[in-house]
C-alpha cells in the first residue's frame, strides 16, 4: 500500500509524518552526509516541506509504519532543481501542470526492511499517480552514481544537461516520462494489477 | 553544437539500437571524440552462474585481449575488484590506493600498460540484484585523460551500459532454464540478527548474550539459516547473505 498524504489529508498520517522525517535525517543526513537542515537535531525538514508537497508513502499494513517515501512537488512553484540547480538544466527547467518533481525518495532504514519491495511499490506509485494525475514528466536532481540502477529499473530517463560536479559528487537534473506502459511494465515485473495507491483518506478528506 | 546536444544526440541514438553491432558503431566514433582510445561495457567475472546473460562489449587491443586470456587475470582485474569499494568513478591512478594489491594484480597493470593502455576512466556499475558491472574508457600511453569531460563520459557511459544490458537481455537465452538465478532464500530478522553477529565473529553463546536468547536459540536460527542456504559452514552463510544484500559490509565493520 502506498498513501497519498496532501495538505488536506495530513492531519490522519501526523505519526508516519514524523517518522518519515526522522527516517529522512538518519538517510540523507547520518548516512550520505548531505548538507541539509535538521530541525530539533533529528528531522530532515526543508523549504519544500510545506503544504504544496504531496508525499506518496508505503507503510505497512496497519498505516502505523513508514517504510520509506517521496515527495512530489509542482515544477510552477517553489522546487529544489528550480530554486536551488536551475543551471543543471541546459535548455530551461521544465515547467508545467504535467510536471512534478521526485526530491527525498527513501527506505527506512532498518534491517528488518526490505528495500527493494518498498522502492518497487513507490515506483508503481508514481506511475499510478502520475497516470491518474495527469503528470506525464517527473524531474529530479540524481547522483550520477544512481543513473545506472534507474535505468536498469525500466523508466524513461532523460538528461536536462550536463552533469556537474558539487562538492565531492557529481549531480545531474533528469527527467523521466511517464506513459502507460511504464505503469504496465511494472505490473507485470510484480505479476499483480492491483492498484497500490491508496485513495480513501483523499476522498474522506475532500 | 554544444557537448551536451551531443551526448544527447549519442543517448536517444543509444536508446533506440536493436543490435551490439549498431552500438559498437555508435561507440567507435563517440568515444575518440570524447578523447579516448578505448571503451569496454562489462559484467564482471566472478561468481558465476554459468549460463546468465552478461554485457562483454570492449574494443581494446587484440594483443591485450589474448594476454588476458593465456594469464587467466579475468578474475584478478584490479580495476573490477576496485568496482566493488565504489559507486563513484576513479581513473587507474587511483586503483592503488583503493584496494591491496596483489602481486599477480600489480603485474597486470604492468601488462596493460605494456600492451599500450595507458591509463582509464572507470565507471562503476552498481544495479541491484546483478553481479558487478563497469564502464571503462582507456586511453593509450602517452596521452592524458580529458579530465573536464569526465561527468559527460560518465553519464554517457551509463547510457550506454544500458543500451548493451537490454539488447542482451533481449536476446533468447541458450538455455533458457538457466537463465535466472534462483531467488535467494529469505532469513527472518532473527536469523540476520544472528548472521550479522557470527559475520563480526562472534560465537553462537556471544549471540546468545548479546541478543539476550538462550545458546540453544541462537545455534537453532544459524542452523536453520545454514539449512536455508545448503551451506555447511558459517564463513560461507555470512559471504551468501553478504552477496545476496542481507547483510551489508558496514553491518560487519567495527563502529
Amino acid at each position: 500500500m502506498v498513501d497519498v498524504v496532501t495538505a488536506h489529508n495530513r492531519h490522519l498520517y501526523r505519526d508516519v509524518i514524523e517518522q518519515m522525517h526522522g527516517d529522512r535525517k538518519k538517510i540523507f543526513v547520518d548516512q550520505l552526509k548531505w548538507d541539509i537542515p535538521v530541525v530539533d537535531g533529528k528531522y530532515e525538514m526543508d523549504q519544500f516541506d510545506t503544504d504544496a508537497a504531496i508525499y506518496l508513502m508505503a507503510l505497512d499494513p496497519a498505516r502505523k509504519r513508514h517504510m520509506g517515501s517521496v515527495r512530489l512537488l509542482n515544477s510552477t512553484g517553489p522546487h529544489l532543481l528550480g530554486d536551488v540547480f536551475p543551471y543543471l538544466c541546459e535548455n530551461g527547467v521544465p515547467r508545467g501542470d504535467d510536471v512534478w518533481e521526485i526530491t527525498r525518495l527513501c527506505t527506512a532504514p532498518y534491517r528488518d526492511v526490505e528495500p527493494r519491495p518498498v522502492r518497487g511499490r513507490i515506483a508503481t506509485a508514481l506511475c499510478e499517480f502520475g497516470l491518474l494525475y495527469g503528470i506525464n514528466t517527473y524531474t529530479c536532481v540524481a547522483h550520477i552514481q544512481w543513473l545506472s540502477a534507474l535505468l536498469a529499473v525500466g523508466w524513461e530517463c532523460e538528461m536536462l544537461g550536463e552533469p556537474r560536479q558539487v562538492g565531492n559528487e557529481v549531480i545531474g537534473a533528469m527527467s523521466i516520462t511517464i506513459t502507460a506502459a511504464t505503469l504496465q511494465m511494472f505490473r507485470d515485473r510484480k505479476k499483480s494489477r492491483i492498484p497500490v495507491l491508496q485513495l480513501d483518506h483523499i476522498a474522506e478528506a475532500a | 553544437m554544444s557537448r551536451f546536444s551531443e551526448v544527447a544526440q549519442f543517448v536517444s541514438a543509444a536508446n533506440r539500437i536493436t543490435d551490439l553491432d549498431e552500438l559498437r558503431t555508435l561507440l567507435d566514433g563517440f568515444v575518440r571524440s570524447l578523447g579516448f582510445d578505448y571503451y569496454a561495457l562489462v559484467h564482471h567475472a566472478g561468481m558465476v552462474h554459468a549460463h546468465e546473460k552478461r554485457v562483454h562489449l570492449h574494443d581494446f587491443p587484440e594483443d591485450w585481449e589474448s594476454i588476458i586470456r593465456e594469464r587467466n587475470y579475468f578474475c584478478d582485474d584490479p580495476v573490477h575488484v576496485a568496482c566493488q569499494t565504489s559507486f563513484v568513478p576513479f581513473t587507474w591512478e587511483d586503483v592503488p590506493n583503493m584496494i591491496a594489491l596483489s602481486p599477480k594484480q600489480r603485474e597486470m597493470l604492468a601488462a596493460a600498460r605494456e600492451a599500450g593502455l595507458g591509463n582509464g576512466f572507470t565507471v562503476p556499475i552498481h544495479i541491484p540484484g546483478e553481479r558487478i558491472a563497469s564502464c571503462t574508457f582507456s586511453i593509450k600511453n602517452g596521452r592524458k585523460i580529458p579530465n573536464e569531460l569526465l561527468p559527460m563520459a560518465q553519464y554517457m557511459g551509463c547510457f550506454a551500459f544500458e543500451a548493451a544490458r537490454r539488447v542482451v537481455e533481449s536476446t533468447p537465452a541458450k538455455k533458457p532454464h538457466l537463465r535466472r538465478a534462483p531467488s535467494p532464500p529469505r532469513l527472518t530478522r532473527r536469523q540476520l540478527d544472528c548472521v550479522v553477529l557470527a559475520g563480526q565473529g562472534k560465537s553462537d553463546r556471544d549471540i546468545a548474550q548479546i541478543l539476550d536468547i538462550g545458546y540453544e536459540t541462537a545455534h537453532q536460527h544459524m542452523e536453520d539459516a545454514k539449512r536455508k542456504y545448503g551451506v555447511a559452514t558459517r564463513m560461507q552463510l555470512i559471504v551468501r547473505t553478504l552477496f545476496d544484500n542481507h547483510i551489508a559490509f558496514a553491518d560487519l565493520m567495527p563502529n
